[in-house]
């Protein structure tokens, strides 16, 4: 009786489930279905589903009207470069607060955090500036300087999080141990920690890569990444479904894939250490 | 804790994190506040000249800056709220027994790594057009005059857009948060006759109070500079019906060339941002000990 | 080697003084154990000892020499901790190699130490386990390993033994106390427990509220101690104290007599008291016994006590089990 009862309210929440599931995941769905399929069969109506002609056509037109491989580059230049980049400078800071807190810690903290929330507006029209006089406009060093300090105070408050859960005896073992400072972090906390760096390096590349207001304001054509690629699709190229499509598609891949086979240590690591 | 040799250390490694940000903070910042006094226009005569407070007079009192501000926080509580509620109703449905969880899981998950620009396009041309978009589609098959989004609920449809990105991030913390719930005491509670709805008033939500703050700090964070979105679909329109203040600023500073008067603008936004910030990091700061 | 001395050191954070002006003199080869209740400083005194901690003023020297400002690596010091503070990621033989690797000695030298050290304290077989997989037993073990390893002018123990079941934790005590035996290091240990105190050390000092009340071999405290703290804190069951005044000495304000001084009696004793529990362990009884106006006692009795609840119940002791106390807590020899 019972079984037969919680199989049937298996069967009940699980239609429910992959109902409201597919519904989110139907818009990045279509995408990759419109992105094999003629202009034509793109705006049909009724549109269909998988009964088409599948075609290359589309991925080819968007290749040649602007190097993908170019702006894929730079995306990746920019959001691993400057997830690196934070990741040395995060470290060490995180590194002093957890293990050696003093009475300011935690108002530094709430600093470093409180400058993400400075609008970037705010700051819009100096950076302009000043990156047009020091002539790194449109530069792949340019960009990647301001997205380590744009991700800075996130990277540091999760490896705070994640030290703070590392029991301080084991590095004062290592102190005893003979260890200096820098082998203390290099053999003992960074190991420990590895999962956590790890998942603040993913988060980290995956909002860059998606970070859609400097990467369009401060590149045009040379370090312009994937989001600046995509947005010359607006209009009105965005009329031609297919090839929007396909455009879409290349650019979210790399990013959706690498947060599928991450998604375990990225939802962890983007709580902020508030669920644990 | 600990000696003052390690103590000085510890100086040194937070030291470059620490001036870095005060670069990236003050001088920026301090620009813009000396452009906020100055008539300048990247393409005016170069005069500069300084005239006071006016700017920001008549920043204020721009008519689409009291637009541009309630969209802002329509739009930041409108997708706090909808991720909130749906986050929530996802996790707990998450939290069941079902088949092919892995799936279920990887597709909600989904949205959250589109960046802002494709899934805006993707949204506004392939759902939202009201002659070629589904929604158009699935409106007339069923005989109803297709809804044109973006000339009509401007605002709402960016909501639909931005809480579809950020519904993903709520669940999937929101259900973490739930896993972690200790099963002994639902079953106590159970025992003692608690009902369902009692047992998630008085004990699942309290529970999920942390991991609630923890998104609507991050979402805050972003969701108070959305750009990408009215960038690629309204362009702020129609009139300032879509404009937030990020976009006011924009438009005003690279597309109008008033330099002085965006910087205004700018630092008006880093006030109001200041406020909502200060309320959000009392929130935090009582959720997560530091 | 492993002489240590210090010289009035005191340690505070902020206004709150840990350790209040403190001199201590630890001999070559001693085992020393710090006792008190928690919060009593005994682990920041072994922290300043370690160097993990900086002294606030003092000096501390190390086999004679100044060792004050030392770096907590240089002070040839091994610790093992409460929490083993095993490195979680490295093999059991890596994190006995660790020290040996830091000091850089060579590849051949070290695996011929780690392999002594393993085959001493039985742990051939679990040489390329991670500290996860192993036991609580085995984990205080390769800690252990990882401190004598370096052969240390004095090993420091942090309550090694509180995370281990009550059984196991016999064993350890045991282990421990042999490994003194042979290897005939200074050896620093901080608990709370006064059984272990009592068992294990050549010299207790025992800690209350950051000074030392008293100092002195394990018997020396038991029969003699200094004040009331002592006498309460040294010996299972607690001392019994009843507050009393006395005519032939005013300034006696209370006496403290053993549970296991007390004479038992069915017809006749100075106080008389009704039995309340009564805990029966085999080889010998405790008897918690209610006296009006002074109220309960501890007896500790031979396994087969005749006594139970409720019963009536006669007690008194011989005048040189009782110990007497002045209102400010020093014991008053009484001849």
């Amino acid at each position: 009786m019972s079984n037969n009862k919680s199989n049937k309210s298996k069967m009940l929440y699980t239609f429910f489930a992959w109902l409201i599931s597919l519904a989110i995941f139907f818009p990045i769905l279509w995408t990759i279905l419109t992105s094999f399929k003629t202009e034509t069969e793109a705006i049909a109506s009724p549109p269909s589903l998988f009964l088409f002609d599948w075609t290359l056509e589309n991925y080819n037109k968007v290749m040649q009207q602007s190097p993908y491989f170019k702006h894929f580059w730079n995306s990746v230049v920019i959001s691993v470069g400057s997830s690196l980049l934070g990741l040395l400078i995060a470290i060490p800071a995180a590194w002093s607060m957890a293990f050696i807190p003093t009475k300011r810690t935690k108002n530094l903290l709430m600093w470093m955090l409180s400058t993400k929330m400075l609008p970037p507006v705010g700051v819009l029209i100096p950076i302009y500036l000043l990156f047009r006089d020091l002539g790194i406009l449109d530069t792949l060093g340019g960009i990647v300087v301001i997205m380590t300090l744009i991700n800075l105070p996130i990277m540091t408050w999760m490896l705070y999080t994640y030290f703070k859960e590392i029991p301080g005896e084991i590095l004062e073992a290592a102190r005893m141990d003979g260890a200096s400072v820098g082998q203390e972090i290099l053999y003992v906390l960074a190991p420990i920690a590895l999962p956590g760096i790890a998942s603040t390096l993913l988060l980290n590349v995956i909002l860059a890569w998606n970070e859609a207001f400097w990467t369009l304001i401060l590149t045009t054509v040379n370090a312009a990444p994937l989001t600046a690629f995509i947005a010359s699709y607006s209009s009105p190229e965005g009329l031609f479904y297919a090839k929007l499509s396909a455009a879409s598609t290349l650019a979210i891949a790399p990013i959706l894939i690498l947060g599928w086979f991450s998604q375990k240590q990225l939802v962890r690591g983007l709580s902020f250490g508030a669920v644990k | 804790m600990a000696t003052n040799n390690s103590k000085t250390l510890a100086r040194m490694m937070v030291t470059p994190a620490v001036i870095l940000l005060l670069i990236w903070m003050l001088i920026p910042l301090g620009m813009t506040i000396y452009f906020s006094f100055l008539d300048y226009n990247l393409f005016g005569d170069g005069e500069n000249k300084f005239i006071g407070l006016l700017n920001y007079e008549f920043f204020l009192t721009d008519p689409a800056f009291v637009d541009s501000f309630f969209n802002t926080l329509i739009l930041m509580t409108g997708v706090l709220f909808i991720t909130l509620v749906g986050g929530t109703g996802l996790a707990i449905l998450l939290d069941q027994a079902i088949y092919g969880r892995n799936i279920v899981r990887i597709m909600v998950l989904a949205p959250f790594f589109v960046m802002p620009t494709v899934s805006a396009l993707v949204w506004k041309n392939m759902f939202m057009n009201p002659v070629n978009g589904i929604f158009a589609y699935i409106s007339t098959t069923f005989g109803f005059e297709p809804i044109d989004f973006f000339t009509h609920i401007p605002l709402t449809s960016i909501i639909i857009i931005v809480s579809w990105q950020w519904l993903p991030f709520a669940s999937l913390i929101l259900l973490t948060a739930i896993q972690s719930l200790d099963r002994e005491q639902l079953e106590a509670a159970e025992l003692d006759g608690a009902g369902k709805f009692c047992r998630f008033r008085f004990m699942v939500l309290p529970h999920l109070s942390r991991a609630m703050t923890a998104v609507v700090l991050i979402e805050t964070i972003f969701l108070l500079s959305i750009f990408a979105e009215i960038f690629v679909t309204t362009q702020g329109g129609p009139g300032n019906a879509s404009t937030n203040i990020t976009y006011l600023i924009y438009t005003q500073s690279l597309l109008e060339y008033d330099v002085g008067m965006g910087s205004a603008g700018g630092l008006i936004a880093v006030v109001l941002a200041n406020i909502v910030a200060v309320f959000l990091m009392r929130m935090i700061g009582k959720n997560i000990e530091g | 080697m492993g002489s240590i001395t210090l010289k009035q050191v005191t340690k505070s954070f902020d206004d709150n003084h840990v350790i209040r002006p403190l001199d201590l003199e630890i001999e070559e080869g001693e085992f020393v154990v710090f006792v008190g209740p928690s919060g009593c400083g005994k682990s920041t005194l072994l922290r300043i000892i370690a160097g993990l901690e900086d002294v606030t003023s003092g000096e501390i020297s190390i086999d004679g020499a100044d060792a004050t400002h030392m770096p907590p690596g240089k002070r040839g010091l091994a610790m093992v901790f409460q929490s083993y503070a095993l490195y979680p990621h490295m093999t059991v033989r890596n994190n006995i190699a660790f020290p040996l690797k830091r000091a850089k000695l060579e590849k051949n030298i070290i695996e011929q130490k780690v392999n002594q050290i393993s085959n001493v304290l039985n742990l051939t077989d679990y040489l390329d386990r991670l500290p996860g997989q192993l036991s609580g037993g085995q984990r205080q073990r390769v800690a252990i390993g990882r401190a004598i390893v370096r052969e240390p002018s004095a090993f420091l123990f942090d309550e090694p033994l509180s995370n281990l079941d009550a059984s196991l934790r016999v064993n350890m005590r045991l282990e421990i106390s042999q490994l003194h035996k042979d290897l005939k290091t200074t050896m620093i240990y901080v608990t709370h427990d006064q059984v272990e105190a009592m068992t294990m050390a050549d010299k207790i000092v025992v800690l209350n509220a950051g000074k030392i009340e008293q100092i002195g071999s394990p018997l020396d405290l038991y029969d003699n101690p200094i004040n009331k703290f002592v006498a309460g804190f040294i010996g299972s069951p607690k001392m019994n104290f009843i507050t009393m005044t006395m005519d032939t000495n005013p300034e006696v304000d209370s006496i403290g007599v053993r549970p296991e001084h007390f004479n038992i009696s069915d017809t006749e004793g100075t106080w008389k008291g009704t039995v309340g529990v009564a805990e029966c362990l085999g080889s010998e009884t405790y008897l918690y016994v209610q006296i009006p106006d002074i109220g309960q006692l501890t007896i500790r009795t031979d396994g087969n006590c005749p006594f139970k609840y409720g019963d009536t119940i006669f007690l008194s002791v011989d005048s040189e089990n009782v110990y007497y106390f002045a209102k400010n807590g020093t014991c008053i020899p009484l001849d």
